[in-house]
Order: structure tokens, then C-alpha cells, then sequence
């Protein structure tokens, strides 16, 4: 594939001044009203460009650069509110004057006049996911329609930002991280970061800046940023496996109620058999091996569910759960781990930002679902991006699950990118030594 | 026939049934067309599972009722558009997209009866005999849904001053629920010992059917359980279980048994053509229950003209043909029609009278 047309620039670093965190809601009211009137202009704008690119085939260049610098404020202005970036940003949407931006097509691009006349209906299915993830174009405009005033909102929830319930929730919870550290935790910036990259795409698909649709894939959207350390609890499968049966993606959901209903029954064991284990590693400081093979059956199978169900892959799956037997498959530690009494003890309060996080996932995983239904049923395939944002998904909850029945001691890791093996350390314990 | 149920409705009936009925042969023959297509082709869809043997088998046998679902979906949407043209209730939407969910609770039956046969099958030693203990399972499942299922039900309690004075005549107490969201009169009796209970869809309580007419319902259905018809029916389903899952076994010997999943399609089909082959024979057999209820209710009653009187508004509330031909009998009547019904009751009136000093 080639080069993407919008592409996010992230250069932060993921310090972050408390005192401009603690105050960055009101910091950033002047940045709110001019975005407020920059956002009347480019609806505007946006229809003649509109017009004019469906009886010339191109934008013209003077809206071009106008509208490219709209979506490059929203980028600015996106990362600043919600704690992606951390100095403050100019009000011109200029190139390269903030850590985290974006490159747009430098000059007007040739595009279909078809597409350009359906534009708006086409990116309807990129609204909804812009929407979840980092807000889209509809968001920005929304306001202008919202006659009666109520709902807005200045960071989340199709206010003047756009909204966006996955990047909303990460600078939520990374404004406490921020000003107890002074730090934005990675997997947090990243998507955040994520959701900012996916709306800008939205808006430059919508305002005829490209005629590229809007691709969810979080290595495509974050090629600028550093994969994690890998997690203990990640899926490993083909990325490439898109072919889907027409046949089987139409009656999903009822093929995959036998499943369900399989995983409710296993869920009440699930539960017995969680608050055990939570008992016997706080005694023992580590879970009983067949509690934890038993748990791990389930989250796998869990996700070889949740997966065939999202269409996040093609195969019916098995009713166990075994390892390797899905072609999206859940990795867990072999043998259980080691865990720190206190983090067991309390492990489903520091589980409630992981769940936040989770929940945006999960409302991002639905859509793309459903998005995902109609794509594959119209070209036997799933798309690409999708895939990749549910295979996302689906690995942040499997980690949370895996968190809460004390699977693995590792926290939830939010940052969309898979994580990257990194060199075996010796333990500490040993070092020392 | 005229006298009693009034011209108009008898042609409205009439006419009714005719075309239900060709509907009903219009999806049986679909149905069998798909399903001999599937038979032959279903296999290819072994690659789109990766659940071993048993769940590969379970998907086909899924996927074969999704297309029947799918080609039958048209009927099913001309039979509410038939439904709307008498006055009748019926919804697109529950025709299809509520059926559409539907059809996911019968997968799970079908995944637990697939699951069963295939993985005993499977075993080794009993390999192409699975159909000798798998038939029991069965009727085992059966008692237990039969047991379990009027619990699942729900229903608010029904009030009536009739209500204890039957269940002393019928020597049977069990709870009386009347339950809504259906839009026909009618009634059941289900369960089996201290589940049983007796439901009655909310229409047959509301006018224009009479506490008199509501009384000789629930008569009938007490007369189902005085006489433990769900029993005997359960009786009469493991006497056709052993052949049917005999004639399965055999039928899918040659694409290797029960446990390959490619023999799935196959069993399907087979398991289908048995069930309509056997469909006049269960008939028999129901009309036989509900003739012995009809007569329990008439004993328990001692009002036949009620009974007379609830028959007739069947005519004219459900436009039952009370007088269909003879394929539509042997097929698709599994209660005596409603003119064999009402010249019960008037035996019962002749016989009563002859028992009388």
C-alpha cells in the first residue's frame, strides 16, 4: 500500500507540567472560542469546496490550504486537550509548530466526482468510528446544528473538539497520572494519540483534503510512534487473514449464540473459580496452576468467541479454548506467575481505570463490528484497518480480564500498537546477586 | 355446516386455509430442495471452522437451517401479509428479524443433539451404534426440557371462581398462568410433576371469549394433565427417537458415520424427510390426546353448548378451517378439526342424557 495521504507526527515526549494540566480545561477556552469560529468558516468553506471540486475534479488550492489548516489546528488542538501533547498550541494550525501533528497533501489532489458527491454518505461509517475514537468532522460541526445548546462539551462528546469516547477516557484518567507523576503514561498518549490520528483522517476525508478513505490500523496511524514492550497477555494471529464467508458473516450472530450461551454457563464457574484463586494467591503469593489453566481456557476462548462474533475473524471456533487451535489467538503466561499480595488485595480497585479504558474499546469494538458485517458481506472481506482496531480491542480487554483474575501481574497496556519483544533482563532478584 | 358457523365465515375460512396451506407446501418443498442441495454441496463449508470435528458438524448443521431460514423467509413474510389481508395479527418484523434471533435458540438445541450423536460416534467402541445410546439421551433432554420448561414461561397467576372447582373435579392442582405477547386464543398444559402448570395466552381471557368458554379451555387443558398426556407424549417421542436415530446412523454410513462432520448436510436432510414422513402418524397421535382432553373438559364441564360456542369462535377468531381436506388433515391437523370437535360435544349431550335415570 502506499503512503498515506494524512499521516500524525508525533514527536512528545510524555512529560507534562502539572500546573498546566490541573488548569488545562480553562487554558484552553481562548483555543475553544476561536475553534468555535474557525469551525463556522470551514463549514462554509467546506461546501464550496464541495461544489467546486465536483465540477473540477480537484479543490481549489487557495480552500485546499485554508481547510488544511483547519484540520491541522483540530490535530493541535485535539492533543493539547486531551493530554497527548503538552506545550500550547498556536492558534494558525501552522505545520510543524507542535510535537504532535500532521502532514497533509501539500497540494490540492485529483478525486472522483462520484465519491465526491457521496462523500458525505461514504464517511458516514468513519464518522461513527471517529466518533468513538477521537471524534470526527461531525463532531466539530455538530454544534451548528445542536440549536437548542445542550450536550456540548469542550472535551468529550461531540463538543468543539470533536469528542471521541477512547481518547475522552485516556485524558480522563491521564489528567490524575499527569499530576500525580508529571508523566502521561504511553499506553494512555498513544491512544489518545491514536484517536486524534484516525479523526484527522475523518476530517480530511470528509473536506475533500484526500480522497484515501480513512484507515483504522494503529501501526499505519502511529508509524511515528515507539511499539511498547510486549505485554504478557497479547493476541498473535495473521493480519493478512481477511477473506470472510459471506455466509457465515450474515448469520453471525445466531451461529454464535450456542457459543454464548456456552460461555454464560462457563462464566458461573469463571466467577467461583476466580474468587478462589483471588484467595489462594493472596496466601500463597501465587495462583494454583489448575486455576490458572482453568482461567486461561476461558479468556482464550473468550476471545476465539468475541473474535468470530466481530467478525474480527472468519473460522467457527472450538468450545475449549485450546491454544492454538483460532487463527486469533490469546497468548497467556504458561505457568502462573508470582504476584505482589498488596496489588492481589486490591486488585479490583486498581483494575477500575483499565475497565474505563476497556469500555471505550468495547464501544469501538461494536462499531467496527458493524461496519466490519457490511463490508464483508458486500466484498467477502474485512477491511483491513477494522480488523486490526478490533484485534486492538479485543487484546485490551483480554489483558484487563486477564488483570482482574490475576493471570498476570502486568497492568493493562492501552497503547494500540502490538507490543515489540524486548531483550530478556535478568530479574532483579538475580542482578543483585 | 352453513347453520353453524354463518356463510361468510366458512367462506372466509376457507379461503384463509387455501392459501396458508400453499404456503406451507410452497416452504416444504423449499425447504427439501435447499436442504437436498446442501446434502449435496454443505461440505465445502467445513473450511470455515476451526472447531475440530464435533463444532465443524455443529456449524454445518447450523448453516443447513440458516438457508432453510433464508428460503423460507419469503413464505414467511407472504404469511403475514396473508395474516394482515383477514384481519389476522402477525409482524414483518417478527417474521423476519425476530425469527432471525429466534433461529440462534435453535442452533443451541442443535449444537447440544448434534454434540451428543457426533462425540458418541466418535468413540470407539460404539462407532456406528451410537444411535443405541443416544436415543435415550434424548428422551432424557426431552423429560428434562419438559420438566424445565414451564418455569422458564413466567405468566401472572390467573383468578377465576372456576379455577378450584375443576382442578377438584380433574384431581389435578397445579398453577393456572395466563401469559401476553401472543396475538391467537389459545391455551397449553406443560410440565411434569410439581412443574406442571397451565398457561393460556392472554387473548382466550379477553373478550369475546366468555368466562363459560374460558372455563371449558382450562377444563381441556387440566384433562392433558389428569390423563399425564405429557407423559405419553413423551412416550411417543422415544418410540419414534430409536428409529429415527437409526435411520440417521444408517443414512450417513457412507460418508463415514455420524462423527465425520461432511456426513452433517446429509443428516440433516434425513432428519428433516423423517420428521415429515412421520408427520402424519404424531398427528394421529395428538388428535388422539386432544380428543381424550375434549372429553375430559365436557365431564369436568357439563356444558357443551360452551364448548360448541368456543369452537365456533375459533372459526370465526383464527379462521381454522373447520372442515379441511384430507392431505391437510393427515399433514397438518394435529387437533380434531373443529367440526369433529362440536359433534363431541353433541354426543356428549346424547350420551349424558342416556346416563341419566
Amino acid at each position: 500500500m502506499s503512503e498515506p495521504p494524512v499521516r500524525l507526527v508525533v514527536e512528545d515526549d510524555f512529560r507534562r507540567n502539572r500546573v498546566t494540566v490541573f488548569f488545562r480545561l480553562l487554558l484552553a477556552i481562548p483555543h475553544l472560542i476561536w475553534f468555535f469560529l474557525w469551525t463556522i468558516v470551514a463549514a462554509v468553506a467546506a461546501i464550496v469546496n464541495w461544489f467546486a471540486t465536483l465540477i473540477a475534479g480537484r479543490p481549489p488550492r487557495g480552500l485546499h490550504n485554508f481547510l488544511c489548516s483547519y484540520v491541522r489546528y483540530s490535530v493541535h488542538l485535539s492533543a493539547y486537550l486531551y493530554l497527548v501533547g503538552n506545550p500550547y498550541p498556536g492558534f494558525l494550525g501552522e505545520e510543524g509548530e507542535y510535537p504532535i501533528d500532521v502532514e497533509l497533501p501539500g497540494e490540492p489532489q485529483l478525486q472522483s466526482r462520484w465519491k465526491t458527491l457521496l462523500r458525505i454518505v461514504l464517511a458516514i461509517p468513519a464518522l461513527l468510528i471517529g466518533g468513538v475514537l477521537g471524534g470526527g468532522v461531525g463532531g466539530s460541526f455538530g454544534f451548528l446544528f445542536n440549536r437548542g445548546g445542550r450536550g456540548r462539551s469542550t472535551s468529550n462528546g461531540g463538543g468543539f473538539t470533536g469528542g471521541g469516547l477512547l481518547a475522552g477516557i485516556c485524558a480522563f484518567l491521564g489528567w490524575f497520572a499527569c499530576l500525580a507523576t508529571g508523566q502521561m503514561p504511553k499506553g494512555l498518549r498513544d491512544a489518545g494519540a491514536y484517536g486524534i490520528g484516525y479523526a484527522a483522517q475523518v476530517r480530511a476525508y470528509t473536506l475533500l483534503l484526500t480522497d484515501r478513505y480513512p484507515n483504522t490500523d494503529p501501526t499505519t496511524i502511529l508509524a511515528s510512534v515507539a511499539r511498547p514492550p510486549r505485554h504478557p497477555v497479547h493476541v498473535v494471529g495473521d493480519a493478512h487473514d481477511l477473506r470472510r464467508s459471506r455466509l457465515t458473516v450474515f448469520f453471525r450472530i445466531p451461529l454464535a449464540i450456542p457459543h454464548l450461551v456456552w460461555l454464560y454457563v462457563w462464566s458461573y464457574v469463571v466467577a467461583v473459580v476466580g474468587i478462589l484463586n483471588w484467595f489462594a494467591t493472596l496466601v500463597t503469593g501465587r495462583p494454583p496452576r489448575p486455576f490458572h489453566r482453568f482461567l486461561c481456557a476461558y479468556f482464550r476462548y473468550q476471545l476465539h468467541v468475541y473474535a468470530f462474533l466481530t467478525i474480527a475473524a472468519n473460522p467457527f471456533p472450538g468450545f475449549t479454548g485450546r491454544a492454538g487451535s483460532y487463527p486469533l489467538d490469546l497468548v497467556l503466561p504458561a505457568e502462573p506467575q508470582r504476584q505482589s499480595r498488596w496489588r492481589t488485595f486490591f486488585r479490583l480497585v486498581l483494575v477500575i481505570p483499565a475497565w474505563l479504558v476497556s469500555l471505550g474499546a468495547a464501544v469501538a469494538l461494536f462499531i467496527a463490528a458493524i461496519c466490519t458485517w457490511f463490508a464483508a458481506l458486500a466484498t467477502g472481506s474485512a477491511p483491513w484497518g477494522l480488523r486490526n482496531l478490533m484485534a486492538y480491542a479485543l487484546r485490551y480487554q483480554a489483558q484487563t480480564n486477564a488483570y482482574v483474575y490475576l493471570l498476570t501481574d502486568a497492568y493493562p497496556h492501552a497503547s494500540p500498537l502490538e507490543g515489540e519483544e524486548t531483550p530478556q533482563l535478568p530479574e532483579p532478584g538475580l542482578s543483585a546477586a | 355446516m352453513n347453520a353453524l358457523f354463518g356463510a361468510r365465515t366458512l367462506h372466509r375460512a376457507e379461503h384463509y386455509s387455501s392459501v396458508s396451506r400453499l404456503f406451507w407446501l410452497g416452504g416444504t418443498i423449499v425447504q427439501l430442495l435447499v436442504l437436498g442441495l446442501y446434502a449435496r454441496y454443505g461440505e465445502r463449508w467445513t473450511r470455515e471452522s476451526a472447531a475440530g470435528p464435533v463444532g465443524t458438524g455443529m456449524l454445518l448443521g447450523m448453516l443447513g437451517f440458516a438457508l432453510v431460514w433464508a428460503a423460507q423467509l419469503p413464505f414467511a413474510v407472504l404469511s403475514v401479509w396473508w395474516r394482515h389481508r383477514y384481519g389476522l395479527s402477525g409482524s414483518y418484523a417478527q417474521a423476519t428479524v425476530g425469527n432471525w434471533f429466534a433461529l440462534g435458540a435453535q442452533f443451541v438445541v442443535l449444537c447440544v443433539a448434534l454434540a451428543i450423536a457426533m462425540n458418541l460416534a466418535r468413540v470407539r467402541r460404539i462407532g456406528a451404534r451410537w444411535w443405541l445410546p443416544a436415543a435415550p439421551v434424548f428422551v432424557g433432554l426431552t423429560i428434562l426440557l419438559a420438566f424445565v420448561t414451564p418455569w422458564l414461561l413466567g405468566g401472572k397467576p390467573f383468578h377465576a371462581a372456576y379455577v378450584a372447582r375443576l382442578e377438584r373435579v380433574e384431581d389435578v392442582h397445579v398453577p393456572v398462568r395466563v401469559i401476553s405477547g401472543f396475538g391467537e386464543p389459545n391455551a397449553f398444559a406443560t410440565g411434569l410433576g410439581i412443574s406442571r402448570r397451565v398457561f393460556l395466552w392472554k387473548p382466550i381471557v379477553e373478550r369475546p371469549f366468555t368466562p363459560r368458554m374460558d372455563r371449558f379451555v382450562l377444563a381441556h387443558e387440566l384433562g392433558h394433565l389428569a390423563h399425564n398426556h405429557i407423559w405419553k407424549s413423551v412416550g411417543w417421542y422415544a418410540l419414534f427417537a430409536f428409529p429415527i436415530a437409526f435411520l440417521l446412523a444408517l443414512a450417513t454410513r457412507r460418508r463415514g458415520g455420524m462423527g465425520v462432520p461432511a456426513a452433517v448436510p446429509l443428516a440433516v436432510l434425513v432428519y428433516v424427510v423423517v420428521q415429515l414422513a412421520a408427520l402424519p402418524l404424531r398427528n394421529v397421535v395428538s388428535r388422539h390426546l386432544e380428543a381424550e382432553a375434549d372429553w375430559s373438559a365436557l365431564r369436568a364441564t357439563h356444558d357443551p353448548r360452551a364448548g360448541r360456542e368456543l369452537f365456533r369462535l375459533f372459526a370465526v377468531e383464527t379462521l381454522e378451517d373447520p372442515n379441511p381436506p384430507w392431505w391437510d388433515y393427515v399433514f397438518l391437523e394435529n387437533h380434531p378439526t373443529l367440526l369433529q370437535r362440536i359433534e363431541m360435544t353433541r354426543y356428549w349431550e346424547r350420551y349424558a342424557a342416556a346416563q341419566s335415570p
